[in-house]
């Protein structure tokens, strides 16, 4: 099975709220020279393809869109046991929304050849729009199973475990097929080995712009928008202090009712 | 002179950081308060290739060099400086002697599996009455035909109840002094060999320091490293690449103490403000941020010689008395900014103070790195 993953670099997630900078010109987080990683939903979607090239054979590649920095992501994939790798980079993409990545991503993949699977992330670890996936698999003519946490794969058939609300759907069926992947105790991302890690930092990766791919001006960046980011704000966080009187058991009570309140439980 | 790390070394360095904080800082408490071998922790490493990090892959390892190694070791020291020091035996002071010094059936035999992590070695030199003075050994090697029969005991040896495999310093005779330390390959299980007691300390509680026994214990002579009174040179070369990882492992230490007194101080409000806007706290900090940067500085220039081959025992003593002294300074003050609440076990910076002093001792003690750096000095 040829397997594609698109992955995502982006700013640490894990950044404590305080160092996260606004752009307000342009409406988007400021690197500010934070530490970049792959979105953590490709690093499961990337453990999911590795784990059935690992039972059925077939080749696994990664695809980035962005920056050149994006490289290392990439480099990351092929660390972590992914065949080959491509980036998509081009000033022309500044200003996309979905679409116009959607675009770009579908013409990086059909250059890399027509895969049985694209694996996506259910969402990104930054702007978490959850629409690329199926725009992609739009883009790509192919259908999509969203939501996907857990995939097995026999006779060219495959089994996925679709999270909804109140548990589990269990789809069929046969590629090529778009998935968008959730994390599980399944896809929990390996660490790339250390001898992967130095053979994966000898390895070139080719960068390819719009025009390599084909790509006409009009299906990316600002020109091809279709939603539109209007503002960016911090989310003010409050902070208080309620001390619950009385004797133990009268001071869960209180607990269990002010927070029946509030609907955290 | 580029002192940044290439992608290479930072893709590396990130693989490392995030296995620590997710796989080792979660357990170190327990692995210090149970003085409790990471077991499962080290199995682990070996299989992402951080037990023998910078041994080629042909014999095991995972072709990295001495930067890639100081770099693990300050990232897994930073969470857990006892698994800090079992990695840092097995690399420098085990693995990398026998590459450097072993014949091609010895790598064969032994480095692999304890490169691959499959194994665990120990570094067997200091003795009850042979510290600072590692040349008087009275551990004996006697030759028996195609044999050396080991006689004595060793003190103080990391990872002595879990090792596979130990490298033994002994003596051919006492009269030739150092000239005549041979260094041999003892096997786990050899009959005369046991551990006879096992050391209950302040700090890296996790890690085993052992007195092993030798008695009547027959090594074949096909076990022999190098040549019959090498061993003295072997240890001291050795010593200058395991003086790089203790190095780095102080270095790990302090950086621990330091980030956790940012984030204490950020947080703890007294006379209605973070202390961290008192200056004598952020002095504090300043200063704990210049001598673990130096520190570092020191350790990877040591690092970078060894890797082009360069002698380099006067920049690695530099770099183990400086980061030790450092790790020493800045988890006291860490202490002191914490306050009280350092003073106590909930919170990790009494652990960072208390794993900090050994690396002021082992491999070498303060006074014995001036005195090789004097030495240096003065020619
Ligand atoms: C080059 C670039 C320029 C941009 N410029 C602007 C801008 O000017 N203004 C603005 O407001 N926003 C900009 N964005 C943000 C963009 O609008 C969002 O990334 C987009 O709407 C998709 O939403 P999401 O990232 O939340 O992806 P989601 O839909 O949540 O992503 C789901 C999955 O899709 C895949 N995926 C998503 N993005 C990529 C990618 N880049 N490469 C590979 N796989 C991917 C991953 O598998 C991911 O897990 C830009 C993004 C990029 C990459
Ligand atoms: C936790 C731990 C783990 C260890 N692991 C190992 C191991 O794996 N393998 C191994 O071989 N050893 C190991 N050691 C031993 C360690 O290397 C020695 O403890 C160290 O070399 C000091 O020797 P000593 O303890 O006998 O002290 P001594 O040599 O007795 O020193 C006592 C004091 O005198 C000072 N001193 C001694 N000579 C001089 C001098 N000439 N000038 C000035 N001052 C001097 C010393 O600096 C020290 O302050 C370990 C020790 C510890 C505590």
């Amino acid at each position: 099975m040829r397997i594609v993953v698109c992955v995502k670099q982006i700013i640490d997630p894990e950044l404590p709220a305080s160092q996260f900078r606004i752009d307000a010109s342009s409406n988007r987080q400021r690197p500010n020279g934070h530490p970049l990683v792959i979105s953590p939903y490709d690093e499961n979607a990337l453990e999911v393809a590795l784990r059935l090239k690992e039972k059925a054979g077939g080749t696994v590649a990664v695809v980035s869109a962005g920056e050149p920095s994006a490289i290392s992501a990439l480099r990351k994939g092929l660390a972590m046991g992914a065949d080959e790798a491509a980036l998509i980079s081009d000033p022309a993409l500044d200003g996309s929304d979905a679409f116009g990545l959607a675009a770009a991503l579908a013409r990086g993949i059909q250059k890399l050849g027509i895969p049985d699977l694209v694996l996506c992330g259910c969402e990104s670890g930054d702007w978490a729009d959850r629409t690329v996936g199926p725009i992609l698999a739009e883009a790509l003519n192919i259908p999509c199973v969203s939501f996907v946490a857990q995939v097995d794969g026999e006779d060219g058939r495959l089994r996925m475990r679709r999270v909804v609300e109140e548990g589990y759907e269990v789809w069929e069926g046969a590629p090529p097929l778009l998935l968008t992947i959730l994390s599980h105790e399944s896809n929990i991302p390996r660490y790339p080995k250390v001898k992967d890690i130095m053979t994966a930092s000898r390895r070139s990766i080719p960068t390819w712009s719009a025009a390599d791919l084909g790509v006409e001006a009009g299906d990316i960046g600002k020109a091809a928008i279709r939603t539109e980011v209007q503002q960016l704000t911090l989310p003010s966080r409050e902070s208080r202090c309620e001390l619950m009187d009385g004797e133990p058991a009268q001071q869960v009570t209180t607990l269990i009712t002010k927070l029946r309140e509030r609907k955290a439980i | 002179m580029d002192l940044g790390l290439s992608p290479r070394q930072e893709m590396f360095r990130d693989m490392v950081r995030d296995f620590a904080e997710k796989e080792v800082a979660p357990r170190a408490a327990a692995v210090d308060a149970e003085a409790r071998f990471p077991a499962q922790t080290i199995r682990m490493m070996g299989e992402l290739g951080l037990m023998g990090v910078a041994i080629p892959e042909e014999y095991g390892g995972a072709g990295g060099d001495m930067i890639c190694y100081v770099i693990a070791i300050e990232e897994i020291s930073r969470a857990c400086a006892s698994t800090g020091v079992i990695m840092s035996i097995n690399n420098s002071m085990v693995c990398d002697l026998i590459h450097k010094f072993g014949d091609e059936r010895q790598k064969r035999r032994f480095l692999i599996p304890l490169a691959r992590g499959e194994q665990l070695g120990c570094f067997c030199l200091s003795e009850p009455d042979a510290g600072s003075d590692s040349g008087n050994l009275r551990v004996t090697a006697t030759a028996e035909g195609d044999h050396f029969v080991l006689n004595g005991v060793k003190n103080f040896i990391t990872n002595g109840r879990e090792a596979d495999i130990a490298i033994v310093f002994a003596t051919v005779d006492r009269q030739l002094k150092h000239k005549g330390i041979s260094a041999l390959v003892v096997e786990k299980g050899t009959p005369g060999f046991q551990v006879l007691k096992e050391e209950n300390k302040l700090g890296i509680r996790g890690s085993s320091t052992c007195q092993l026994l030798f008695e009547q214990c027959r090594v074949p002579r096909e076990n022999l490293l190098g040549e019959i009174g090498e061993g003295f040179r072997i240890a001291m070369v050795s010593l200058d690449g395991g003086r790089i990882g203790i190095a780095a492992q102080a270095v790990g230490i302090a950086r621990a103490a330091l980030e956790a007194s940012l984030q204490y101080a950020r947080g703890r409000v007294q006379f209605g403000r973070p202390i961290a806007a008192f200056q004598a706290i952020q002095f504090l900090l300043a200063d704990m941020a210049i001598r673990i940067d130096a520190a570092r500085l020191l350790t990877y220039r040591a690092a970078s010689l060894r890797d082009g081959g360069v002698p380099c025992t006067r920049e690695s003593s530099m770099a183990k008395l400086s980061a030790s002294e450092a790790a020493m300074w800045v988890t006291t003050k860490a202490i002191q900014i914490y306050g009280g609440y350092g003073y106590i076990t909930d919170y990790p910076v009494e652990r960072h103070f208390r794993d900090a002093k050994v690396t002021e001792i082992y491999e070498g003690t303060s006074e014995i790195q001036r005195l090789v750096i004097a030495g240096h000095l003065l020619g």
